[in-house]
């Protein structure tokens, strides 16, 4: 009682006081790093009780004792400021945001968790200014951000899927790709359709204990996509609209047939000279198909095309979007559009989107919470019908189209009487022909019999490009609901139902003579409905007693997908004009091709089901110790019942080090945790119905005339079923360090991991006398082994100044470590260059002939041969050709001279973000890299690229008294290039990948104009890029994975690549 | 909350029946566990084995007409891997990895495959012990007559495909039954015999299980299904082929007399695709045009390279072109026109097989008829049996007046070597580019004295050589060195690398030479 008395007199002593001597302070809070206002700050004057918060507009007013010397301004998540008052009446602060905040929340699947509680290995990326990358796709512009997950754009062809490997490769032939799931839904084009600028979050659960909630598909990584919502706050309206152009970064050093004829005449003359060597006779120097050639160019038609220049263009790209987003604390809305156009630099190439995304979160009562999300969105795309490399490898004699003097030439052939000035030149209008002109020595040349300049069946790739378009939309629908309901405290249960709806059209009308003279003009009609449809229940319980806290999820999900294909293919049309399948005169009918790829006319569903039960524990005491263990249990349609179901547990624990009273002294160190795990994760992604031998149609006309045709059914003659076919199973250890020092200035992660996946799927070949070419089968085993460093530094952070950076370095080592008890196996590229699997090494490996620059001349190659070596390969022995090293010392050249030339594997990926605020500039970018690890250019594959592209002919050798480098083969002759490691070439890479530079309007600039803010920007794509030296092609990255290289078996293989983009982008983005 | 409200949440939870997600078989395909349940059933499996023979006989004419003396490859100066590999075969000098070998091999086997399902369904058991072929019973409501009839045209196609790959490969596996992935690799190559063992069970039960229809009593609906004579004829092939003459005259003398098949009395006839199925052809691999994925390919396969739509609708790929030396030997014949034509003059003149080239809509997808099997065979085969005899000499004659030719007597024809060298000719041209000619020169070695297939390709290079082999890129093969390559082992191809590599478990031995 006392002391109540005691207290109150004080209370109206300094009352008194205060009454006395008040002064009024007012300002404005404003966020530091975005300008805008912010309310509820907490404002509070040193010695002095109760305090204010600040308005909507971040503005405040407080009456202080003048005692008090300071205010202090305190908000969740920024670092708390102290201000000397002294004799300022108005004080206006930017609060800074808290550099790490130990209450960060990270999406990991069926849930959320401390940034500071994890166990495994998630990576977050929160999204900031990704749209102001200019790229179209939200896969593209993760390229480089996160440890760990390698992106790399095999083409640069407008809206092309990227290829994605989380922590390496892990399996020979299911999808290899993460799963991707937005917002709570697996969808397998997430990456395609959602907007970059409605991402609010990215987080990859990397290691097997965090990817194993999600069972049967987590094997390759998880990619979680988490879209902005509204907050409760007035409507915000943002505008952002950007544009610019793109351009290749390089092209191919091309010679024009008349510098190549030069050239060759040049070293004739230099052969000549060589008195080791017989002087080449007239008819050796060059064919007469390259004589022809260059006739034509040089004095018949009189110009040469470029064309490389007639493929490409400058392209534009243009990005629209707006969104308001608000609410009130019951109910939250974010409604955003875009708009996107990405042109290709190839002609008839081209990507648009439209997107809407609407999401409300509403709080119904107390106890139950509601959302709703809406995601239409339509993609348009072109693509071009010709490869670049069709370009790349066209000769310069060849006009686009004729003139009157190359129409006046070809009329002379019966043949080609009715070509006109204006059509498209041909390579066979030349073709055939006795050519006569003058050759760069100055003599005439006539030919003795006809000469074909290119010897071809096909249209120019102009001509085929101008005359057959493939466009595709896609419409697709993402919509979710969900209700949660709080039972009992601590306890929720959440149901979620989302489907997902893809309506693809697509129309390939390839016009009359497209390809070949005499094609009937045809197109192909193609309408994919899928649905998706998704049921998730789970309950989830947390519990804080005293020092331990628990959550624990258990759940049952549901989710089939329907696929409907339809395709009509109509031939025969009376106009180019009208692509309409009604015009048709024929019909192409069904049939199935030697691999059983459906052809022509035909429709096809499928339906895939995964049900699942989970469970997850989450349990830390005292935020010291940590343990969490997740189960999950599968049954999916793709197995044969007995072989449905598969188990995923998962268990890891951490430890954080600084919350021990034995490390509370060290001063320096912010934060340490330790993390160690281990789960099983799995892949199911495999064809459909692998389980059963399906029967495909094989019909047959009988009957007398031309016969009827008749219903035929056979099984497949390409896999062979197998009824015990089961999971991949991955298994990993996953070890990581969290570490921040000096009050959160520089954090840094490291994960170490291992992983096994076994019972892998694989089409394993089979002798084709079973009729088939292959069977699936659970065989072979993978080890991936790794080390991630994620590294953030704030250097400076002064008022005007800031600088941070961020850079992540990752190494994925794998080794294959069975496959069926086979040693080693081979996988045959286009040009039969070999892939080899061999049991302890990596997955892929090159494997070919070694070489040792080029034989010099025949003496030396006398020598060799009277030294006793032999061979039983063809064009060993050349001079100028490619010289074989005799790797097993058995003085023969044989096969058992192949060795490991290359892997496409590099050693380690990194990249560096710099970020630089001064004032109201900003200027951020990233470098990006890739080291170590080959690729095979199949470049000089083809005659003409070898022959014309002056990479391969510099500094070439030409005879043994001018042997170039001694290096550079002689380009037509010797041993097959392909088979070797001269086309072996090193990957690595590093590229300016971003730069963007900023300038935000000052706020009160912004706010005479009516805006909450304002900026503008400059951005940039591959301002520049450096690859390696002995690299020869156009784009490190580029890599094929089509044809023989659709298998992870044959990777690494690249030619005639689309050049690598170069983008400028302007921005501006506005908020009011 | 009341119970109610979880109840209704369960609900929506349990919208989806569990089995039913998860249970589930294809819905756009048969499968293998459920169909052959009835006559209709089988009779498309077996519609799907006909099929199969299209795919089969796509690469054929790269191995018996193109390694002939009939053909050449048309492209010389190219350099891509399809060309290379044609001019590989021309020179025989074949890769054991080559992938048109290994896709005829699979093609064969494939079908095989599809045959075996049918005559296992059918309760049809080869033993190969003894040679000799069982109906057992069987649990598929089918009628006798029916499941020997479907029986007998699945053993025909069997017998054919076997028939092809031990005259191209030589002792090949003897795969009677449909076999398991992991079965194959226990299984090593049989010997010739043993193949030959198979085929004649085959053709033999085909033969006696089929009906006795004459040509003019089978049902219209039926034309262009194996026969009781398609089978005697291929019969009397093998029998030939071993050496086995009278046993080839009996089989042959049965279809003369018995079958109803009859010469077309016009060339062009036979092959014109308004008149399939005519009295001439005792079996044919059938196309039909119309976008049907069911067109043949062989018109722009062997058109001329570049020459727009001039000759054909999607211009020719130029691979297979007639030789000079068949020219010359058909001139004068009623026949040169259906054979081959040209396009060009003078220096640019280029000749090219004509036979299965008609208008085409659409590009490879021709109407024509590949005739396996023509009563004009028939008569050849007789004279071939007989050798130089009168009736020899009648039987060979008999194909000769709608060529426009002179009958052959024996005052023209004096010494069997002269008889042997006009039968050759006559067969050579009688079936030009109909993927007789190798398997005639291989033939021969057992049933002629006088014409070998080694001394006839070494022929053939020298008359070809300076207008055709001498203008390959370098390296160049000399005329001693092309004729070098073809050997007695040489007459046989690889067997595919890709075989002799899949099998784990035995050592597969490669043909010889290769």
């Amino acid at each position: 009682m006392k002391k109540i008395k005691c207290l109150l007199f004080t209370l109206l002593m300094l009352g008194s006081v205060a009454i006395a001597q008040k002064k009024t302070i007012t300002g404005k809070i404003t966020n530091q790093s975005t300008g805008e206002p912010l309310q509820g700050v907490n404002v509070l004057a040193e010695k002095q009780k109760g305090g204010v918060s600040t308005k909507v507009d971040g503005t405040y007013s407080i009456s202080v004792d003048k005692t008090s010397t300071t205010l202090i301004f305190s908000y969740v998540g920024f670092t708390t400021q102290t201000i000397i008052i002294g004799d300022k009446t108005s004080i206006d602060i930017a609060l800074v945001e808290a550099i790490v905040t130990s209450e960060e929340v990270v999406v990991i699947g069926y849930g959320t968790q401390k940034k500071s509680h994890l166990t495994g290995s998630v990576s977050k990326y929160q999204n900031e200014r990704l749209d102001e990358t200019p790229v179209s796709r939200l896969d593209q512009a993760l390229q480089g951000k996160i440890a760990g997950v390698q992106i790399q754009n095999l083409t640069s062809e407008a809206g092309a899927d990227p290829k994605i490997r989380i922590r390496g490769v892990n399996s020979f032939s299911a999808g290899a790709d993460p799963l991707v799931v937005v917002d709570g839904h697996p969808v397998p084009d997430g990456l395609a359709f959602v907007n970059m600028a409605d991402v609010q979050s990215v987080e990859v659960l990397k290691d097997a204990a965090s990817a194993a909630i999600y069972g049967s598909r987590g094997a390759s990584g998880v990619i979680l996509i988490t879209t902005k919502s509204g907050k409760a706050e007035k409507p915000k309206y943002a505008v952002k609209f950007s544009t610019g152009s793109k351009t290749q970064y390089q092209l191919y050093p091309m010679m024009t047939v008349t510098e190549y004829t030069n050239m060759l005449f040049y070293e004739a003359a230099l052969k000549l000279k060589d008195p080791s060597i017989t002087p080449p006779t007239a008819s050796q120097i060059a064919s007469n198909n390259e004589r022809a050639a260059y006739v034509l160019e040089n004095q018949i038609l009189g110009v040469a095309t470029d064309w490389q220049q007639e493929a490409l263009r400058n392209a534009t790209v243009r990005n629209l979007q707006a969104n308001v987003s608000g609410g009130s604390r019951t109910l939250k809305y974010f409604i955003s559009g875009a708009y996107q156009k990405d042109q290709g630099m190839m002609f008839h190439s081209e990507y648009d989107r439209f997107s809407l995304r609407t999401k409300l979160d509403a709080e119904l009562t107390k106890k139950v919470k509601l959302s709703f999300n809406l995601n239409p969105s339509y993609i348009k795309r072109e693509r071009p019908s010709v490869n670049f490399i069709d370009f790349v490898r066209f000769q310069s004699y060849l006009p686009v189209y004729h003139n009157e003097i190359s129409a006046a030439f070809v009329n002379q052939d019966p043949l080609w009487v009715n070509i006109r000035p204006g059509d498209y030149a041909q390579a066979r209008h030349f073709n055939g022909r006795v050519y006569s002109g003058l050759m760069p020595d100055g003599n005439l040349w006539t030919t003795n019999s006809a000469s074909s300049p290119f010897n071809t069946a096909n249209n120019t790739p102009k001509s085929v490009m101008d005359t057959r378009t493939i466009n595709t939309n896609d419409y697709r629908l993402q919509s979710s609901g969900d209700v949660t309901v709080n039972i009992i405290p601590g306890l929720d249960f959440k149901a979620l139902g989302s489907i997902y709806v893809n309506y693809s059209t697509g129309l390939d009308f390839a016009k009359r003579n497209s390809n070949r003279d005499g094609d009937v003009n045809r197109g192909v009609y193609t309408n994919q409905f899928s649905t998706d449809v998704l049921s998730e229940n789970t309950l989830n319980y947390t519990k804080k007693i005293k020092k331990h806290s628990i959550g624990v999820l258990a759940g049952f999900t549901a989710q089939q997908t329907k696929v409907k294909l339809d395709r009509q293919v109509g031939l025969d049309f009376p106009s180019d004009n009208i692509p309409s399948f009604n015009t048709a005169l024929q019909i192409e009918q069904p049939s199935v091709d030697a691999n059983g790829n459906l052809l022509g006319t035909y429709t096809f569903s499928y339906r895939e089901g995964l049900l699942s039960y989970l469970g997850r524990v989450l349990y830390s005491f005292d935020n010291k110790y940590l343990f969490s263990a997740s189960f999950r249990r599968d049954g999916s349609s793709k197995f044969a019942t007995g072989n449905k179901w598969g188990n995923f547990p998962s268990v890891s624990v951490g430890w954080v080090l600084t919350q021990e009273k034995f490390m509370q002294n060290v001063g320096w160190l912010s934060n340490l945790k330790l993390r160690a795990s281990y789960g099983i994760s799995g892949n199911n992604r495999i064809p459909n119905y692998l389980f059963e031998d399906l029967l495909y149609g094989a019909n047959y006309p009988l009957g007398g005339g031309t016969g009827v045709v008749f219903t035929g059914q056979v099984p497949s003659g390409n896999v062979a079923s197998n009824p015990d076919i089961s999971w991949e199973t991955t298994k990993q250890y996953n070890f990581g360090l969290d570490l921040s020092v000096l009050k959160n200035a520089i954090s840094l992660s490291v994960d170490v991991y291992r992983s096994k996946s076994s019972d892998l799927l694989l089409q394993q070949p089979t002798m084709a006398t079973t009729g088939a070419l292959s069977f699936i089968n659970n065989i072979g085993e993978l080890q991936n082994n790794g080390i991630e460093f994620e590294l953030t530094t704030n250097n400076i952070r002064t008022k005007n100044l800031k600088w941070t950076t961020a850079a992540n370095l990752s190494q994925n080592k794998n080794s294959l470590l069975g496959y069926g008890g086979v040693p080693e196996f081979f996988s045959y590229g286009e040009r039969s260059e070999v892939y080899l699997s061999r049991v302890g090494g990596p997955l892929v490996q090159y494997f070919g002939y070694k070489t040792d620059g080029v034989w010099l001349s025949q003496q030396q190659i006398n020598d060799a041969i009277a030294g006793g070596l032999t061979t039983n390969l063809s064009n060993v022995f050349v001079p100028g050709g490619l010289k074989l090293v005799d790797v097993n010392g058995d003085n023969r050249l044989n096969e058992d001279d192949r060795v490991i030339t290359g892997s496409p594997y590099p050693d380690f990926t990194w990249s560096i973000s710099n970020n630089f605020t001064y004032k109201d500039f900003d200027l951020s970018f990233m470098i990006q890299g890739v080291q170590g690890g080959q690729l095979v250019n199949g470049d000089p594959n083809y005659n003409e690229t070898k022959r014309y592209n002056k990479t391969y002919n510099a500094n070439r050798w030409i005879s043994p008294m001018f042997p170039g480098d001694g290096k550079t083969p002689y380009s037509t002759v010797g041993f097959n290039w392909m088979l070797t490691d001269y086309v072996v070439e090193d990957a690595s890479y590093y590229a300016l990948r971003e730069v963007v530079v900023g300038y935000t309007l000052p706020e009160k600039l912004g706010k005479n104009l009516g805006l909450n803010s304002m900026r503008i920007y400059f951005s940039g794509q591959n301002m520049f890029f450096s690859s390696a030296a002995s690299y020869r092609g156009i784009n490190t990255e580029a890599r094929f994975n089509s044809g023989p290289y659709a298998t992870p078996l044959a990777d690494g293989y690249q030619r005639g690549s689309f050049p690598t983009p170069k983008t400028f982008l302007f921005g501006i983005d506005v908020n009011f | 909350m009341k119970l109610k409200h979880y109840i209704i949440l369960l609900c929506c939870g349990g919208l989806f029946s569990c089995n039913k997600i998860i249970d589930l078989n294809s819905e756009s395909n048969l499968n293998t566990s459920t169909y052959y349940s009835n006559t209709a059933e089988v009779k498309s499996a077996l519609t799907g084995c006909y099929n199969g023979l299209q795919s089969a006989l796509y690469n054929e004419w790269r191995f018996t007409e193109l390694r002939s003396d009939n053909s050449k490859m048309g492209v010389t100066g190219s350099t891509s891997n399809i060309n290379r590999e044609l001019s590989d075969l021309d020179m025989f000098i074949p890769s054991p990895s080559m992938v048109d070998i290994f896709n005829y091999w699979r093609a064969n086997y494939n079908n095989i495959r599809n045959c075996n399902i049918i005559l296992q369904k059918l309760g049809v058991v080869y033993n190969p012990a003894n040679g000799t072929i069982a109906f057992n019973a069987i649990d598929i409501p089918i009628a006798e007559v029916d499941r020997k009839q479907l029986a007998g045209e699945a053993m025909f196609i069997r017998a054919y495909h076997y028939f092809n790959l031990v005259r191209l490969f030589g002792g090949v596996f003897l795969i009677h039954q449909p076999i398991a992935p992991t079965e194959a690799p226990g299984i090593d190559r049989s010997t010739v015999q043993d193949i030959y063992k198979l085929i004649e069970a085959d053709l033999t039960n085909a033969a006696s299980s089929m009906n006795s229809l004459r040509f003019s009593q089978i049902p219209t609906v039926d034309l262009g299904r194996a026969t009781r004579w398609a089978a005697k004829g291929l019969l009397a092939k093998v029998y030939l082929t071993l050496g086995r003459k009278p046993d080839a005259i009996t089989q042959l003398q049965d279809i003369i007399t018995n079958s109803g098949y009859a010469l077309q009395s016009n060339y062009a006839n036979v092959f014109s695709i308004t008149n399939e199925m005519n009295s001439e052809i005792l079996f044919a691999v059938r196309y039909k045009a119309g976008g049907l994925g069911l067109g043949s390919s062989f018109g722009n396969d062997f058109a001329p390279l570049g020459t727009g739509s001039t000759v054909i609708n999607g211009d020719g790929d130029g691979w297979n072109y007639p030789t000079a030396e068949l020219d010359t030997l058909t001139n004068g014949d009623n026949r040169k026109p259906t054979l081959m034509s040209s396009v060009g003059s003078g220096t640019s003149l280029r000749l090219y097989v004509k036979k299965f080239l008609f208008p085409v809509t659409l590009a490879n997808d021709g109407e024509s008829d590949w005739p396996v099997l023509r009563y004009a065979d028939i008569l050849l085969m007789m004279a071939e049996a007989k050798g130089y005899t009168q009736e020899g000499l009648n039987m060979l004659n008999s194909v000769r007046p709608r060529a426009g030719l002179p009958n052959y007597t024996m005052a023209t024809i004096t010494s069997l070597a002269q008889f042997e060298e006009a039968l050759s000719q006559e067969r050579r041209v009688e079936f030009a580019f109909e993927n007789q000619r190798w398997f005639d020169l291989l033939r021969y070695n057992v049933t002629m004295t006088t014409v070998n297939a080694i001394q006839s390709i070494r022929n053939h290079y020298a008359d070809e050589y300076a207008a055709h082999y001498s203008t390959y890129l370098p390296p160049t093969p000399t005329l001693a060195e092309l004729q070098g390559y073809i050997t007695t082992q040489k007459l046989l191809l690889p067997i595919p690398q890709r075989e002799i590599d899949t099998n784990t478990q035995l050592t597969i031995a490669q043909n010889p030479g290769y």
